[in-house]
């Protein structure tokens, strides 16, 4: 078990570094994969709440670390109404709130439908477009809302998502390597079964 | 709840909220370790993408290429080869040239940078240059091309650099219209990253007498960015209630930046 959730946090780490190489998809609405929000998504549901709440901490961190912009700078006088920026940190919060999402739905990963997890984590992904493009609206105030962005964000969701069996083929890797179970009723039905 | 989890929720919210009120500086100081512990993967990275390129490439045309090797002798082979090698660097000298010529036209010093990658985020427009502290380049410098101004710098490493390109929200550049008196700030759209992102300068007199295809230039004021750069050509006006707005069509293809020129201060 500690083995495992140690070697999450090391997947989590890792997607960080890949994130770095995957282009967008220019011809999807500049849409791309968010492969450390899958890799979070994938893992929250396989491991218990405060190994699900330090990835969300981890994640959120280093994500705003990786994309926080700088003040505007130049001269008030000049600049007066200057673009506000998310506070860091912000993303720690959406992911802690999509590993609860994920979390809900254990109890049907813990029997073997994993399917049911795979495609929650396209609705995460799309919801945790959704939310933090709501907080930037409501940060620098005056709501828009393009077709163009609605695109940007299903397109992201559904192309992450589709990469989510992936993810989870390597977690049950992992997971049989560390001998630990990450959906012990669908392996007791197996047994039972045989 | 169980109290290992209500123990890690709290320390969970703890963390939270001692993130959220992180000093700028803070937050600068953390995003310098990130991208240090960042930085062999990214180098080696780059090494591997750009290896990658080059092998993709040159098996493009693989089979005309197998047909033709059965064809003509091996001499000529080599020869193209030669040729091939040639023109490569007949390319580079141009583009050096070009790149001499543009140095030589501007009224500061500049450093001139290649864009190695545009950064994995969603909202935010952001390009990385190999070029950093050690070659001059400090905070808000603005990035300019041949063709008009790209942005300007966000975040310095020793030997990279973050652009925030003009078509992000964030990027405000003071703006004035060519052949008239009116002055605004220019910025990027929210939510216009498809396709070829249009400009919106802000803060024109309610009557202003701009009309699409009059370019629009930076006016030096604020302290970011140097006098007459070339910002972008008007599209459309839209008349407010109290002010005016027009739509601006960049006049750097933000879609293909290759070379950048970063603007130094007049010091150095």
């Amino acid at each position: 078990m500690i083995r495992y959730s140690f070697i999450t946090i090391l997947l989590l780490l890792a997607s960080f570094v890949i994130q770095q190489f995957i282009p967008a998809f220019t011809g999807l609405s500049h849409s791309r994969i968010l492969l450390v929000q899958l890799v979070f998504l994938c893992c929250a549901v396989t491991v218990g709440q405060p190994t699900m709440l330090l990835l969300a901490f981890l994640g959120g961190f280093l994500w705003d670390a990786q994309c926080a912009l700088g003040p505007h700078g130049g001269s008030l006088e000049v600049y007066t109404h200057p673009v506000e920026s998310m506070r860091f940190g912000y993303s720690i919060l959406l992911f802690g709130g999509m590993g609860f999402l994920m979390q809900g739905i254990q109890p049907l990963f813990k029997q073997g439908k994993w399917q049911f997890s795979a495609l929650l984590s396209g609705i995460a992904v799309f919801l945790y477009l959704i939310s933090e493009y709501a907080m930037i609206n409501f940060i620098r105030g005056e709501f828009v809302l393009t077709r163009a962005t609605v695109y940007q964000m299903a397109h992201t969701a559904v192309l992450t998502m589709l990469f989510s069996p992936i993810v989870f083929w390597l977690l049950f890797s992992i997971a049989a390597l560390c001998d630990h179970s990450i959906n012990p009723e669908a392996g007791r039905k197996r047994r039972r079964a045989h | 709840m169980k109290p290992l989890n209500l123990i890690a929720l709290l320390l969970f919210l703890g963390g939270a909220v001692w993130a959220l009120t992180r000093s700028d500086r803070a937050v600068r100081e953390i995003q310098g370790a990130y991208y240090k512990a960042m930085t062999p993967f990214l180098k080696s990275g780059s090494v591997i993408e750009a290896k990658a390129r080059l092998f993709l490439e040159e098996t493009k045309h693989s089979k005309e290429l197998e047909a033709e090797l059965e064809t003509i002798k091996p001499e000529i082979g080599r020869l193209r080869l030669f040729e091939s090698r040639c023109r490569e660097l007949e390319n580079e000298n141009a583009q050096l040239r070009h790149a001499l010529d543009f140095k030589k036209s501007t009224h500061f010093d500049v450093v001139a940078a290649s864009v190695i990658r545009r950064n994995p985020t969603t909202w935010w427009q952001t390009v990385e240059i190999d070029a950093g502290e050690t070659r001059g380049i400090g905070i808000e410098r603005a990035v300019l091309s041949n063709d008009g101004l790209v942005g300007k710098i966000d975040r310095v490493d020793k030997e990279r650099s973050t652009v925030l390109l003009l078509t992000d929200e964030k990027c405000q550049v003071a703006a004035r219209v060519e052949g008239s008196p009116e002055v605004g700030i220019l910025s990027g759209q929210r939510g216009a990253s498809d396709g070829e992102p249009l400009l919106r300068l802000k803060y024109l007199s309610q009557n202003a007498a701009v009309r699409p295809g009059q370019r629009v230039f930076t006016t030096g004021r604020g302290g970011l960015f140097q006098a007459n750069i070339l910002l972008g050509t008007i599209e459309s006006v839209e008349k407010g209630a109290f002010d005016s707005e027009a739509l601006v069509r960049p006049s750097v293809n933000f879609a293909d930046l290759g070379s950048v020129f970063v603007a130094l201060p007049k010091e150095s």
